[in-house]
């Protein structure tokens, strides 16, 4: 019988952030991330004058490109991509080259000193494969993460894409970024 | 990292799989077992109550080879819902900080100078006992003050304290909510809880609630703000999350918040919008006050907070026509200014007049549930009144929270009598009352300072002896109702064994009980306090359910408008809604609030205000390292009008001095907040050096603070503090 397809991805609602920062120490936790490393974050935009004033945030982490080109320099294969779109680091397989680093758009990925390797979120991958959503979305007050199944017409992130404007970050490399910020 | 911890992982399923995996166990983990660690690999999911703020969100704690893991958030508590926040994640942090508490520890230099000796329990129990029954016997048992804030376990300390003889408790709420909680229940006879998940129009002043989270506030102004086009108008000198998220801000001139609802009260009854059937048969004095906000026009209000008299217009207008569903939301830390209680009081009074009283999107009178008590022995009432001489001074406030910074004077005063033993629990003095050199004058007057915490706070730093209390996810506490609009039960039990020489309080006075010859008060454990609690939860087989969900709540949805039978009597003197109070006036005050105009700071000094961010809510949290990575420091704001004209440059090092003490800090010229006042963080500049990460770093806002407090409530006024700043 051939396994369903599956296209894991994330639609963020950023206006719902609060900066908080419960998604990131959540992360930490649940993967282990040593202090001074993160696997997602939260970007900060401030702008105007007295008392015009605006304040925006943005949660990121790995986009789990379509066509990641962290993947395509990796030398080793190091840098794989599963079927439903989660693209992962083997750390056997990893020679701390960093190529993939310069490569990704998103600064996503960071050097673990300890053991040489490259590492980066994994959109808790162990979590899902169990029916888990990852830590980050799971934790957030305000849900502002969505996560799911583009593939599932059913899945609210379908439903969220089909009638919601969004815009996704730096389209023009080609990677096919699938995280789905809302406008 | 990754690497080990995936390793891990691997083994551990392994492990979970099949009992006698030694083979996995030699390929994956050779180091794993070289640690010590059982081959039995400990691996559970225990639903427990955070610990790290007041909300007790309910969790569950991923035990991993006897590791907490990762804490979840558990979706059956109706309050945390399904979210963990920041702190609550880094709980973990708490149990494995190499900062914490390790052993009990007797002061061998002088106080303050962080010299300790590692003791055995029973050494630090005679210590203490021996010091406790010193005092007692030279001063009486009226000179111990027992100090300590909300927590689970907290009711055993304060019942030593009482079983001692002091009637000298001190609570956090003069140093929080004591204004707001007095204000309500001079109106309504309860504080409410607000709906906000059901509003359509929501005003704060200043209740930061986007990054003060407040469970489950937080969530709910997020869902009726963003998803269902609730409008909130938010009045705060700074632009904080919430100012950003609100659809109107207004950067209202501090301190004068009384002069806009009084404004809006005027325009309500002006125009007639106020709900006339239910000021009719639920409230009193409405006549008085329709004639006492005559004066408080939109035009004189303008003058006053800076917001234009047309938007006060339109905006109590606006929140009229929404009312039902419409409130002015009353915050929690309410210790601003002196005239906290009546600006309270009118966000009451207004609130009470649109009729948003026990109805969907307004105020709901809390629902509680049944919890049974264990009986233990009962003490004779202590002998002395009060230190704080709190019924001459504050005949209305709370009297088993007594008035802190009242207390501090005339303990320092030595009037009416001598204190001489400090007693503290789970709080830090230090850094939660303001004028820091106040407290050490009174640290230094002391004969004896014992502190029970989980970490080295500044306070404990200047204790004589410290007992370790084991972290929340090592102890098992007393069950906790949780009133509310949907009110619920929540447990709290030992996720782990404790992992250092620490106890749980209960067991901390147990021992400090038995050497004072008052262990017939404490003679049960926690598994029978618990179990007698449980017993009359509204729940069938209630133990098992806590034990197995960590929570209970109601099934269905919350039911309003009980209290909205004209039968129904209110918990206030006339039995109604007291719009005018003859309880205030009787007692001295203002039966209505009077707005008398804040003084404005000097044109070369700011007015210093504080606040949160989502990650730091206690002053012991910049010292978890989770949390202290996303600040590392605290700073100053200031506007850069003024920070051009005193030549101070964004980075550099700035002083800040007030009347009663000076600090350094950092500069973050921000157009973020009113040129006229400036903003620190609360919970840095720690004296412990067991707070390693905070130790002299930043600075601590209550060197800088000055002593002024509300007259009713006695509530601290944090934000009457003016600060010169200059290049340091």
């Amino acid at each position: 019988m051939a396994m369903k397809k599956r296209r894991y991805a994330l639609v963020i609602d950023s206006r719902k952030c609060i900066n908080c920062k419960a998604c990131v120490v959540a992360c930490k936790a649940e993967n282990g991330v040593a202090v001074g490393n993160f696997r997602d974050w939260i970007n900060e935009d401030r702008q105007g004058e007295y008392p015009k004033l605006r304040m925006d945030f943005e949660p990121e982490q790995c986009h789990h490109c379509e066509s990641p080109s962290c993947v395509r320099v990796c030398p080793t294969g190091a840098s794989w991509q599963r079927k439903d779109g989660i693209v992962l680091v083997n750390y056997d397989e990893c020679i701390g080259c960093r190529y993939c680093m310069i490569a990704c758009p998103y600064d996503a990925r960071y050097f673990v000193e300890e053991t040489g390797v490259v590492d980066k979120c994994t959109l808790c991958s162990h979590r899902v494969d169990r029916g888990d959503v990852p830590a980050c979305v799971e934790t957030c007050p305000s849900k502002v993460r969505i996560f799911g199944d583009l593939e599932d017409p059913a899945s609210r992130i379908h439903e969220l894409l089909a009638t919601r404007r969004y815009r996704v970050k730096e389209p023009q490399t080609g990677n096919g970024p699938q995280l789905y910020y809302l406008l | 990292m990754g690497t080990k911890l995936m390793d891990r992982r691997l083994f551990l399923q392994a492990a979970g799989v099949t009992a006698g995996a030694v083979a996995t166990v030699q390929v994956g983990c050779l180091s794993y077992f070289k640690k010590g660690r059982s081959a039995a690999a400990d691996n559970r999911e225990v639903p427990t109550t955070c610990e790290l703020c007041p909300n007790k969100c309910s969790a569950i704690a991923v035990v991993e080879g006897g590791f907490v893991k990762k804490l979840n958030p558990n979706p059956e508590n109706p309050k945390s819902r399904d979210m963990l926040c920041a702190r609550g994640n880094a709980a973990i942090k708490q149990v494995y900080d190499p900062d914490r508490l390790k052993q009990p520890m007797i002061r061998v230099g002088a106080r303050g100078e962080g010299k300790w000796k590692p003791v055995s329990w029973d050494e630090a129990f005679d210590f203490a006992a021996t010091k406790l029954a010193e005092v007692k016997a030279k001063h009486g048992p009226e000179a111990s003050l027992w100090s300590s804030t909300e927590g689970f376990q907290e009711v055993f300390f304060k019942n030593l304290g009482l079983a001692f003889g002091s009637p000298n408790l001190v609570r956090h709420p003069t140093l929080c909510l004591a204004s707001v909680n007095l204000a309500y229940s001079a109106t309504f006879g309860t504080v409410p809880s607000f709906d906000l998940l059901n509003s359509k129009f929501v005003i704060m002043s200043g209740a930061n609630r986007f990054e003060s989270i407040i469970t489950p506030d937080t969530m709910d102004l997020i869902g009726s703000v963003m998803e269902r086009k609730a409008k909130l108008v938010y009045l705060d000198p700074r632009f904080t999350v919430t100012a950003a998220k609100a659809d109107e801000w207004y950067p209202v001139k501090p301190g004068t918040d009384l002069a806009f609802i009084l404004a809006m009260i005027h325009v309500i009854i002006k125009e007639n919008r106020h709900s006339k059937d239910f000021v009719a048969a639920y409230t009193t004095g409405f006549d008085q006050l329709a004639e006492h906000v005559k004066q408080y026009t939109p035009e004189w209000a303008e003058k006053e907070t800076e917001i234009p008299a047309a938007d006060i217009i339109r905006i109590a207008r606006e929140f009229s026509d929404a009312a039902p569903r419409a409130l002015y939301y009353a915050g929690r830390r309410s210790s601003w200014y002196q005239n906290d209680f009546q600006m309270r009081r009118a966000q009451a009074i207004l609130n009470a007049i649109i009729g948003n009283w026990d109805q969907p999107g307004g105020m709901v009178p809390n629902a509680k549930l049944p919890k049974g008590e264990f009986l233990f022995m009962p003490w004779d009432e202590p002998k002395a009144a009060r230190v704080d001489e709190i019924e001459k001074h504050f005949p209305l406030a709370a009297k088993g929270d007594g008035v802190y910074l009242k207390l501090r004077e005339n303990v320092l005063s030595g009037k009416p009598y001598p204190v001489k033993a400090w007693m503290v629990y789970k709080q830090d003095p230090m850094n939660a009352m303001p004028d820091q050199a106040k407290t050490l004058k009174m640290i230094e007057q002391m004969d004896f300072i014992a502190v029970i915490d989980v970490h080295m706070s500044d306070m404990a730093w200047y204790a004589d002896v410290v007992f370790p209390e084991s972290t929340y996810l090592e102890r098992t506490d007393p069950v906790e109702v949780m009133p509310g609009i949907w009110p619920a039960v929540v447990y709290r039990q030992q996720v782990v064994k404790p992992i250092h020489d620490t106890k749980p309080n209960l067991e901390i006075v147990q021992g400090l009980a038995k050497r004072l010859g008052l262990s017939d008060y404490f003679d049960f454990t926690i598994e029978q306090w618990v179990e007698a609690e449980f017993k009359e939860l509204p729940i069938p087989m209630a133990a098992e359910h806590m034990k197995k969900h960590g929570v209970w709540a109601a099934s269905g949805q919350p039911s309003f408008g009980k209290t909205l039978n004209p039968d129904h009597r209110f918990v206030t003197k006339s039995g109604k809604i007291e719009l005018f109070s003859e309880r205030l006036q009787e007692a001295g005050y203002d039966g209505l609030p009077v707005y008398t105009a804040p003084v404005p700071p000097p044109s070369d000094r700011f007015r210093l205000i504080l606040g949160r961010v989502g990650y730091f809510t206690h002053a012991n949290q910049s010292n978890n390292i989770w949390l202290n990575e996303f600040m590392k420091e605290n700073d100053l704001w200031i506007n850069p009008k003024p920070a051009e004209r005193l030549g101070i440059k964004n980075g550099t090092y700035v002083t800040v001095t007030s009347s009663v003490g000076s600090v350094k800090l950092k500069v973050r010229v921000t157009e973020e907040i009113r040129p006229d006042c400036v903003f620190m963080l609360h919970g840095f500049g720690k004296k412990s050096k067991m707070q390693s990460l905070v130790y002299n770093v930043g600075a601590s806002d209550a060197v800088i603070l000055e002593t002024a407090w509300d007259k009713v409530s006695g509530n601290a006024a944090f934000h009457e503090t003016f600060v010169k700043v200059a290049n340091a």
